[in-house]
């Protein structure tokens, strides 16, 4: 079982959007309405507080925030697609990172090969929760909420054994760069490259070939049918145990890339790294208009989702929120995001397309 | 287009791009920090002071800050809370303060092992940094200073004072936090500590860690430990501060015969002393460190220099029983007063 149809393919310009379902107006779609908050929050941020487009404190850090999260909302979003949930991204995710830190800290490895396996130990994982699914028929809910348990206490554990502490002192080559750089530092003669941070690029081809997988290859678009109904699935001849397994895999090897990033980000690979990605790995597919019920994903609009809830998070940190007002803001924003996901349930369902 | 053209077709472009990049590309070393670097005046001084998330303990950071802007004359001093006890929030939040015009910062580092990234990530822009009410892990330090209380300083007082009050014999019991930081492991190695020089006295019999999340899962593992080994321990040492308030509430209501130490000083604690169902306790310094903390960055903001950069500084930990109840808080005054007297003195070189 492999991700050869995952990592072939970094392809392609983002698609228009095709998702959308005939019938339904331009304006129904949710990636659309996701962009015209965005813009108007941008917008309104950028007025009441011109620091929002400060391109060194803000505009940098924000791309690199985002580039996890977004990478986060896809770990979600492959599982989603079977209509299962994966509640062991966090710990997926340290373990991963934990996996990384420890190539760099033992055998010197190169950036490269900590990648390497993080992501390799993010998709057996990943895999080992879909093998559990598919063999005993527990609900996903079940298996993941119960491997998250199992590998919390696995990660505190592996670093009581491996460090002193609980982080890794090392810094391989590279990791530095990776962190502060931009491609402004990057000049062919007097022309220098944008205000991005070195993660984007990796999280833009992560975000494409995830889109090209489930819009043109074969094994996602079965993956999606597996996700739509189970049943006809397998009456179409479609190997559904081992798509199950497959978008675990790929859900893990997700994981293991936002964990990976992440350290990158706060410059340490530590427990703590996936503490904080359960909440943010729904709401960015959901706010773009993946169904909880399967069978539909939208990867553009997972980004759009998870740049939504950094734009809203930045905004309100420059305007200096306190810590309650803070939450009750997130927190309408998620049950805005749920309630919508049921009207277009419901909308898409009238209008007898089945996404 | 097919897939299969799709994927050729992007392999070549990615490959074309990544040649650009490589081929004919330098790289341009200019930091693009901010002017910070130059001396300031103390009203151009803005001070961030950051916990790492909300607890009791920062409170005292509020009115300190604000005391610490009047005396000074400083720009503004601010205090902000919303990291969640979350590193990356952390680090967002320190960056949108610093798009806000903040320029010094007195930060308490959510994760003591990856926080001298942040401070670097700060340093390196021009700002002035100092690590408040705990230090990074291992032996470097990349703020300024640090000026904590020395944790396992506090832990060892606490757990000679819970061995005192066990008439030097008997079974502890240590309730501690997050056992994934690492001045939970100093705070273990303090009590530790203590408990090896009874040479086999006193016994620790079980260190409960993970349990300062909030109050309700304190009190259900110290509910739990009661009703397991109530009767044969004789001593609970605190070396955080829910299962303190839990311990201290759950043995005066089961009557049992357990002396409770606990830590820092709010009201609930105090009462606890003054009623007799706290043995003692071992109050911080918060407000030092906020009043002390913000004028030795005022003083680097202003071109002063540490004479020892990253130095390690303890902010003081007082051991309060019914005795000194009343009178402790003058005894922490004058350790703050001192405290700024060290940075004039020793720690800072101004020219």
């Amino acid at each position: 079982m492999g991700e050869a149809t995952l990592t072939s393919a970094p392809a392609a310009p983002p698609q228009e959007d095709s998702t959308t379902p005939s019938g339904l107006p331009w304006w129904a779609n949710p990636r659309v309405g996701l962009l015209v908050v965005i813009v108007a929050l941008v917008i309104l941020f950028s007025a009441l507080r011109p620091s929002f487009l400060n391109v060194d404190l803000t505009l940098v850090p924000m791309q690199a925030d985002l580039s996890v999260f977004a990478i986060v909302g896809l770990a979600q979003l492959a599982v989603l697609s079977l209509g299962h949930m994966n509640l062991a991204v966090p710990r997926m995710a340290a373990v991963s990172a934990f996996a990384a830190g420890l190539t760099y800290d033992r055998l010197h490895a190169p950036l490269v090969v900590g990648l390497a396996v993080a992501l390799v130990v993010g998709a057996l994982i990943g895999a080992l929760a879909g093998t559990i699914i598919t063999t005993t028929g527990v609900n996903s809910f079940v298996v993941t909420l119960a491997l998250d348990f199992g590998l919390l206490g696995l990660v505190s554990l592996l670093y009581a054994w491996a460090t002193d502490g609980v982080a890794f002192a090392v810094h391989p080559a590279g990791m530095d760069a990776l962190r502060f750089d931009t491609m402004n530092n990057y000049c062919a003669g007097p022309v220098c490259g944008p205000p991005v941070p070195l993660v984007v690029p990796i999280a833009l081809v992560t975000v494409v070939a995830v889109g090209v997988l489930f819009r043109r290859s074969r094994v996602g678009r079965e993956m999606l049918m597996t996700g739509s109904s189970l049943r006809a699935a397998r009456l179409s001849g479609i190997p559904v145990t081992r798509r199950i397994i497959q978008a675990h895999a790929l859900s893990g090897l997700l994981c293991g890339l936002a964990g990976f990033l992440l350290a990158i980000n706060n410059g340490a690979f530590s427990a703590t790294i996936g503490d904080q990605f359960l909440l943010p790995s729904f709401l960015a597919p959901v706010l773009g208009g993946t169904l909880l019920a399967g069978g539909a994903v939208s990867v553009l609009g997972t980004v759009l989702g998870a740049t939504l809830t950094s734009v809203i998070q930045k905004g309100l940190n420059l305007l200096q929120f306190q810590l309650d007002q803070l939450q009750i803001l997130i927190g309408v924003v998620l049950l805005l995001a749920l309630s919508l996901d049921r009207v277009r349930h419901v909308l898409a369902e009238r209008r007898g397309v089945r996404r | 287009m097919n897939f299969r053209q799709l994927r050729s077709g992007a392999l070549v472009a990615v490959t074309v791009a990544s040649l650009a990049l490589a081929a004919g590309c330098s790289k341009n070393t200019t930091a693009s920090g901010n002017d910070a670097t130059s001396a300031l005046t103390a009203d151009q001084v803005k001070i961030a002071l950051v916990p790492g998330g909300p607890h009791p303990y920062f409170q005292p950071w509020k009115a300190a800050g604000q005391q610490a802007k009047q005396e000074f004359g400083l720009g503004d001093v601010t205090f902000n809370e919303t990291s969640g006890w979350d590193q990356t929030k952390q680090n967002d939040v320190l960056k949108s303060l610093a798009a806000q015009g903040y320029n010094a910062f007195g930060i308490f580092g959510v994760s003591p092992d990856n926080i001298n990234s942040t401070f670097q990530d700060l340093t390196r822009q021009g700002f002035q940094v100092a690590s408040i009410a705990s230090c990074p892990a291992g032996t470097t330090d990349d703020a300024s200073f640090c000026l904590a209380t020395d944790v396992e300083a506090a832990a060892y007082k606490a757990a000679k004072a819970a061995i005192a009050a066990m008439g030097g014999q008997g079974n502890l019991v240590h309730l501690t936090g997050n056992k994934v930081d690492s001045n939970t492991q100093r705070r273990m190695d303090g009590v530790q500590k203590a408990v090896d020089e009874t040479n086999g006295k006193v016994k620790l019999v079980q260190t409960i860690t993970d349990i300062d999340i909030d109050l309700q899962t304190a009190q259900r593992s110290v509910a739990d430990l009661l009703a397991a080994r109530g009767t044969d321990i004789q001593g609970i040492v605190n070396t955080a501060y829910n299962p303190a308030v839990a311990s201290a509430a759950a043995v005066k209501q089961s009557g049992l015969p357990i002396k409770v130490v606990a830590i820092d000083d709010d009201p609930t604690i105090l009462a606890g002393i003054k009623d007799g169902s706290v043995a003692a306790t071992v109050a911080q310094n918060p407000v030092g460190q906020a009043t002390v903390g913000s004028y030795a960055l005022m003083k680097l903001a202003e071109g002063c220099t540490m004479t020892t950069p990253g130095v390690t500084i303890d902010s003081g930990s007082f051991v309060v029983s019914s005795d000194n109840v009343d009178s402790y808080d003058q005894e922490r005054q004058a350790e703050t007063t001192k405290l700024r007297q060290d940075f004039d003195d020793k720690y800072l070189s101004c020219s």
